[in-house]
């Protein structure tokens, strides 16, 4: 790997000293190891540092000089804020100037005459060395977009107001925005950006008033570390944030989330905002509030929750995930015919009992840890087509759901063929599900890497369609060879005309991509004779059958099969 | 003539013009320069009317050439003139003092031009 200090261009210096012999003599000194400029008074030393600000590392300033001596230079150097930062040692032989120079912002100073060379070398080494790692710090202390902390320097800061402070009673806040990549991916980068300094800016303005610090952590994560309040004072906060963001287009809806933990003794500021981020996660999906101050439920929630990542893997050893099938019925054949199931996970916990994958599903997905209980459904579910082709005699096609984390794995794809052949399989036997949403972010390198899975063999279904926000003329581009209806529009179908019309835009719209689509959630015969009439292909639901264990789904492949021969 | 042998000539300290310059060959080319260099003149111009400013000015700057050389022995006198116009004190000697100080200083002066010179023509 390159060291850093081999990325190191050589060092530029300007020497400002008015006689001839002595910049000379400097000059012999330095010119082995820095690239020189000269300048023989300080008005023509003022000119070169603003035409060289960007390149110069160092100034070494003669203090007694005709037309505008060093002091005068100190002076204009400390007065301009890009121009200060460039360290300066002075060149003189009396104490008293020297100590005149450090108050007007001199870094250190050579005595004239002066010193042995390696001494003169060293202080100038030295202060190049401390000013470069000055910055270093400076650079690595701030976001540079929005200037507010970085995430490291946030948390050490924050640990030492506990340590240092400990009468503060210190609230944590998460801030996010909601769908921030749509932002992105609709108004552009460059807006995007200045939604983040606006926010930052109210960020700034709220700190003015209370004491306080503040980060961006990533991407639209703000955290704040703040004096306690109460909760109606953080609701105006909160407006008042909003309302900046507001101001900002017309057109746009931008809303943040908001998450607070109050103050609590004994809590490190790391639990803090990992609370105050399970309450700012609490808002995802509630229209109601974008404010959420933790408490007690979210605190069992939270334990809830850590309990089953702490479950996880002994639960796969122990066989706790249970795969359970739901059929896909052909509903233009007459009668409606088994044409496929989607494996579905079940978590028996021996404590808990069955737990909703509504509880564990989301949360593995955030967390990264889907991919354990994907990978051990999948293998489930490839074993079982084996299992009732052998048994049966009938071979039934298996969807199994794929997570974004799973799509950008590289291992992925040789898992997969590891599994069909293990099975004895082709790709057409094992389908493949993406949720729409997962299209979101990176959508350009999903796509390819889900059309490379389509040229092994391997049917993509995408999932949950209508409850993401693809755009009509990205969908043109969509490797995809199902749409699977949210089920929120069959739910609804019956109340309401519009939502039938919605039923049959969808229909259109895959009929244009020339994809079959498969309607999910549909439980009664009215729904089943809309969809029927209306040409959907596919029908997933109650109507049919609930999600079975597979010795009660073989039982219905039986049937079918019975059903296939009095035919 | 060896430089060594031109410092013990003009009073000068040799081994502390080593330690800055390290070669004789810069010592020799940064003496060569101070011929030329216009400080005794300005000193000397300063002189004529005793302006202080003028008079620090000129000093200081051949206090830090003569210095950087290792003219030990003429920086140390300069540096007096140096103190006795420095802004914000009060003078010690008086002008004609001064006046005497300043042609001790050009008698050195021309010793070391002297020196410089015929060190010059040994190399030639």
């Amino acid at each position: 790997m390159i060291q850093s200090s081999e990325l190191n261009r050589r060092h530029l210096v300007l020497v400002v000293e008015d006689q001839e012999i002595n910049r000379d003599i400097l000059g012999m000194i330095l010119e082995d190891e820095y690239d020189l400029i000269y300048a023989e008074n300080g008005a023509i030393g003022m000119e070169m540092i603003r035409e060289n600000k960007d390149q110069l590392s160092i100034i070494l300033l003669d203090l007694i000089m005709p037309v505008m001596d060093g002091f005068e230079v100190l002076r204009q150097l400390h007065d301009d804020t890009e121009l200060r930062e460039i360290p300066v040692i002075v060149l003189t032989a009396e104490k008293e100037a020297e100590l005149k120079a450090l108050q007007l912002g001199a870094s250190d100073f050579i005595t004239k005459p002066f010193d042995m060379d390696q001494v003169v070398l060293a202080r100038v080494e030295r202060i190049i060395e401390l000013s470069e790692r000055r910055q270093l710090i400076r650079s690595a202390e701030r976001d540079p977009l929005t200037g507010l902390y970085t995430k490291g320097f946030f948390f050490e800061y924050a640990d030492q107001i506990v340590k240092f402070h400990p009468d503060w009673k210190m609230d944590a806040i998460v801030i996010n925005i909601e769908r921030f990549h749509s932002v992105n991916e609709y108004s552009g980068r460059e807006f995007g950006d200045k939604v983040l300094r606006k926010l930052a800016d109210g960020i700034r303005e709220f700190l003015k008033d209370t004491t306080g610090i503040a980060s961006r952590i990533e991407a639209d994560r703000f955290d704040i570390f703040c004096l306690h309040r109460d909760s109606s004072d953080y609701r105006e906060v909160y407006d008042s944030l909003q309302s900046k963001l507001d101001e900002m287009s017309e057109k746009t809806n931008i809303r943040i989330r908001m998450g607070v933990k109050p103050y609590r003794d004994g809590v490190t500021p790391s639990e803090m905002f990992d609370r105050a981020r399970v309450a700012c996660n609490m808002v995802r999906g509630s229209n109601k509030d974008h404010m959420m101050i933790f408490d007690e439920d979210m605190r069992q929630m939270e334990m809830f929750q850590q309990r089953l990542m702490n479950d996880l893997g002994w639960a796969i050893e122990d066989k706790q995930f249970v795969v359970y099938y739901q059929p896909k019925y052909d509903i233009q054949a007459e009668p409606p015919k088994l044409k496929s199931a989607e494996a579905l996970v079940r978590w028996k916990h021996p404590e808990l009992g069955m737990i909703s994958p509504g509880d564990f599903i989301p949360l593995f997905e955030n967390n990264g840890m889907i991919s354990q209980v994907d990978n051990y459904v999948w293998a489930v579910a490839a074993r079982q087509i084996a299992e009732w082709r052998d048994k049966l005699g009938y071979l039934l096609p298996l969807s199994v759901n794929l997570s974004r984390a799973e799509i950008f794995d590289p291992k992925l794809e040789p898992y997969l063929e590891e599994l069909l052949e293990e099975n004895d399989l082709s790709t057409k036997e094992l389908k493949l599900e993406v949720t729409e949403s997962a299209y979101t972010d990176n959508a350009m390198e999903l796509i390819d890497i889900i059309g490379e899975l389509r040229k092994m063999g391997f049917e993509i279904e995408m999932d949950d369609f209508g409850s993401g926000y693809s755009s009509l003329n990205m969908l043109s581009s969509m490797p995809i060879d199902v749409l699977k209806m949210d089920m929120k529009f069959i739910r609804n179908l019956e109340e309401d005309i519009k939502n039938f019309r919605m039923i049959e835009l969808i229909l259109d719209i895959a009929k244009f991509l020339e994809v079959p689509v498969v309607a999910e959630g549909v439980e009664t015969e009215e729904q089943m004779k809309l969809l029927k009439d209306a040409k959907c292909a596919l029908v997933q639901g109650y109507y049919f059958s609930r999600p079975l264990p597979a010795e009660e789904f073989e039982a219905l492949i039986i049937k079918e099969m019975n059903i296939d021969r009095n035919h | 003539m060896t430089v060594e042998d031109l410092y013990a000539q003009i009073d000068g300290n040799y081994a502390h013009a080593v330690q800055i310059m390290k070669k004789d060959k810069m010592i020799s080319k940064y003496l060569l320069k101070l011929k030329n260099s216009g400080l005794i003149e300005n000193l000397q111009a300063a002189g004529e009317s005793l302006d202080p400013v003028a008079m620090f000015e000129s000093a200081h700057a051949m206090k830090g050439v003569t210095a950087n050389l290792g003219l030990d022995t003429l920086s140390d006198k300069v540096s007096a003139l140096t103190e006795e116009f420095r802004q914000g004190s009060s003078r010690k000697y008086s002008d004609d003092e001064v006046k005497a100080m300043l042609e001790d200083i050009c008698a050195l002066y021309q010793k070391t031009a002297d020196g410089i010179s015929e060190y010059e023509q040994s190399i030639q």
